[in-house]
């Protein structure tokens, strides 16, 4: 018996350990293999200016694996796009999963700067605010090489400026702006099923109360007045991105108390706003991915999404240093006017929002691209 | 504010938020009373909370994805004994292992079985349904809140009372107590103090995995990543200030239920977030406090001061 045990034993670890091993040696393959498969097919003889003539390679470390539906599919998305666009000789890159829990994130660091070490890559990009520390010391230990980083703040002044970094942030609140008029119309309008005109009240849900969520709320609450300056806009905080029964909780609470709309910015803690809108009939507008073609369940309870294009402003990045017009050392803000962010505009949503609200969202992005309007941030820019 | 405290959906609320953690705690209850702190309740109740969405999707029905679930659970909590009273493991060490492992697993099956790594959106599950029972639903304000409660939110009332018979009027349950309470002098009238404690430590992981089953099947109809969020620790805090008996654990969770659901109306006020945030906690800190106050008196009584 004893013995049947540790066989068991030692096969079933023998077995996580071959799964583990798959799952980090799969992606590579997989990206070598697309632009093998593309390259020949590719003619680049558009006349790109390709960087002194060799292969501009690119190398993208996601502290998380593809697959998020999110960011990461964002920005792979994005850089497959250019590839194919300028073909594989011009432009190419390698996407590196370094995996997202906190066992991998001892890891981090060291491939950052093998990455680093290595020299082959003309740039090397990464995001969100778990690997700024990491960055912050290659960027010093290896000057020459350039990085891009996206989707939080890279502190310069803090770290001794270094100019081989170029930071991309989005205006989340410009999004949000639109999300927050949408929610006010909404509101005050009984042609919704299930929406009480009286309570002008529209729900926000925020993960944790850091800097680039309360930019989602400020930009959410000025749209909400800018529409009606009655409107009540009630906040709740998970206290976490994972607690999605808590996130439920705290929307039913909202729901129940004459929230008609709500808005999720709380990662997967927000799939319990969206729920609770399934379980009351009501509404709830989704956030970083299309959460109503995630959702195909709840699709009648999202009108849309805000996203943050990451994709779209890695495409526009290396495109402007191929070019030799980007300039590093520096920050950039990308909104509605450089494609940054956008509102999903599919036929769901204009399924769900009648003309009117539709028109009125348009004229608010197209002034906010125009300049007229000039939304709050909660971050110091 | 008050208003929505006296509502039948705050209560509703309040016992949401206990459900899993009752489960849990009568999980962590049955395994002190052996003599073992049962730590991996958080990762069993997140294996269960997926295992239940994949159960139930594949067999069409949630009552046999429950079934299976448990079955999971007791298989973990089976794991667990093997470590510890076998290989000789320190208890502790294993359960954060399986906790780990859970972490990372339940993200690696999900993505096998769905192909999502945030959530189980893709697998259509099936969740335990709510009952209403009738003529006690046609009752104003009470029968909104005895009727029409998620099965599980029924079973786990039904576990307390169950543990409590099996726990102080089974010899079984006087077994469990005897091995916990002193092993050697278990051992001495022939109990065999590694077979109670496997079954104790089985009997635990069925018990959270049901927990865990609501939480993905009930409470919200999907997994998603990480969503027990440290249930499994609040219900240890939970057995331990119960005095690691059914009845006890069940009081303390209802308190702990109380005071996540008071912080969650407390957020429709203008009380900074983080105040509130605390509540659960601090009436944990409070409980405990009493506890070991109350602990400390009887002690002081028995020792005749």
């Amino acid at each position: 018996m004893k013995k049947v045990l540790a066989m068991l034993l030692v096969f079933s670890m023998a077995c996580s350990m071959i799964a583990c091993g798959k799952k980090e040696e799969n992606p590579a393959p997989a990206t070598e293999g697309s632009s093998d498969a593309e390259a020949p097919a590719e003619t680049p003889a558009e006349g790109e200016p390709a960087a002194s003539g060799e292969t501009y390679k690119a190398a993208l470390l996601l502290n998380g694996n593809l697959g998020d539906k999110s960011f990461y599919d964002s920005a792979n998305e994005g850089l497959t796009r250019l590839r194919d666009e300028l073909g594989a000789d011009v432009f190419d890159f390698k996407v590196e999963q370094m995996g997202g829990t906190d066992a991998d994130q001892p890891k981090w660091e060291p491939t950052l700067l093998d990455y680093c070490d290595s020299g082959e890559y003309d740039v090397i990009i990464m995001g969100t605010w778990q690997m700024a520390d990491p960055l912050a010391k290659a960027a010093v230990e290896y000057p020459d090489q350039k990085f891009m980083f996206f989707d939080e703040q890279f502190d310069f002044a803090g770290n001794g400026d270094p100019q081989n970094i170029y930071n991309i942030l989005y205006k989340q609140n410009e999004v949000s702006y639109l999300v927050g008029a949408a929610a006010a119309m909404m509101t005050t309008d009984a042609s919704f099923e299930g929406v009480d005109p009286a309570t002008k009240k529209i729900g926000f849900l925020g993960g944790m109360d850091n800097a680039v969520i309360n930019d989602f709320l400020k930009g959410y609450e000025q749209g909400a007045h800018d529409i009606d300056p009655e409107i009540e806009v009630v906040v709740a905080w998970v206290g976490d991105f994972v607690n999605s029964a808590q996130g439920k909780e705290l929307a039913l609470a909202q729901y129940q108390n004459g929230v008609d709309v709500g808005y999720n910015v709380a990662g997967n803690a927000g799939l319990g706003q969206i729920e609770a809108a399934g379980d009351t009939g009501l509404y709830a507008f989704g956030v970083d991915s299309d959460q109503a073609a995630l959702l195909p369940q709840y699709a009648d309870r999202i009108p849309t999404s805000a996203l943050k294009n990451v994709g779209n402003s890695l495409y526009r990045a290396i495109k402007l240093d191929l070019e030799g017009q980007l300039t590093y050392g520096t920050t950039e803000v990308l909104g509605f006017a450089e494609g940054g962010v956008e509102l999903v505009k599919d036929a769901h949503y204009e399924e769900m929002l009648p003309e009117n609200i539709r028109t009125k969202l348009d004229e608010l992005e197209k002034d906010i691209i125009d300049g007229k309007i000039i939304v709050d941030t909660a971050i110091e820019r | 504010m008050l208003e929505s405290l006296l509502s039948p959906e705050f209560f509703n609320a309040i016992l949401r938020a206990t459900t899993p953690i009752l489960f849990a705690a009568l999980a962590a209850s049955v395994a002190s009373k052996a003599g073992i702190t049962n730590m991996a309740l958080e990762g069993i109740m997140l294996f269960s909370a997926l295992f239940g969405v994949i159960f139930s999707a594949m067999t069409g029905n949630f009552f046999t994805g429950l079934i299976l679930t448990m079955v999971i659970g007791g298989v973990i909590g089976w794991f667990l004994a093997f470590f510890v009273l076998n290989l000789k493991t320190d208890e502790i060490l294993a359960a954060v292992a399986i906790n780990l492992i859970a972490t990372g697993g339940t993200v690696l099956l999900m993505l096998a079985v769905s192909g999502d790594r945030g959530s189980s959106t893709s697998i259509a599950s099936f969740s335990a349904p709510r009952i209403a029972i009738p003529l006690i639903d046609k009752i104003p304000f009470l029968g909104e809140i005895i009727s029409g409660q998620n099965l599980m939110t029924y079973l786990a009332i039904l576990a307390v009372i169950i543990m409590h018979l099996f726990m102080y009027k089974t010899p079984l349950g006087l077994k469990i107590r005897a091995v916990g309470e002193n092993k050697n002098a278990a051992e001495s009238v022939g109990i065999s103090s590694r077979k109670i404690q496997y079954i104790a430590l089985i009997l635990s992981g069925v018990l959270a995995s049901m927990g865990g089953f609501f939480m993905s099947g009930g409470y919200m109809n999907m997994f998603t990543k990480d969503m027990s969020a440290g249930r499994g620790y609040i219900a240890l805090a939970a057995s331990a200030m119960g005095g690691n008996t059914p009845i006890g654990a069940a009081l303390v969770s209802l308190l702990f239920g109380a005071a996540q659901a008071l912080g969650n109306m407390m957020q429709l006020t203008e009380i900074p977030h983080e105040l509130i945030q605390m509540v659960p906690y601090l009436t944990t800190l409070i409980g405990l406090g009493i506890y070991s106050y109350s602990v400390k008196k009887r002690k002081e009584k028995l020792a005749g001061k």
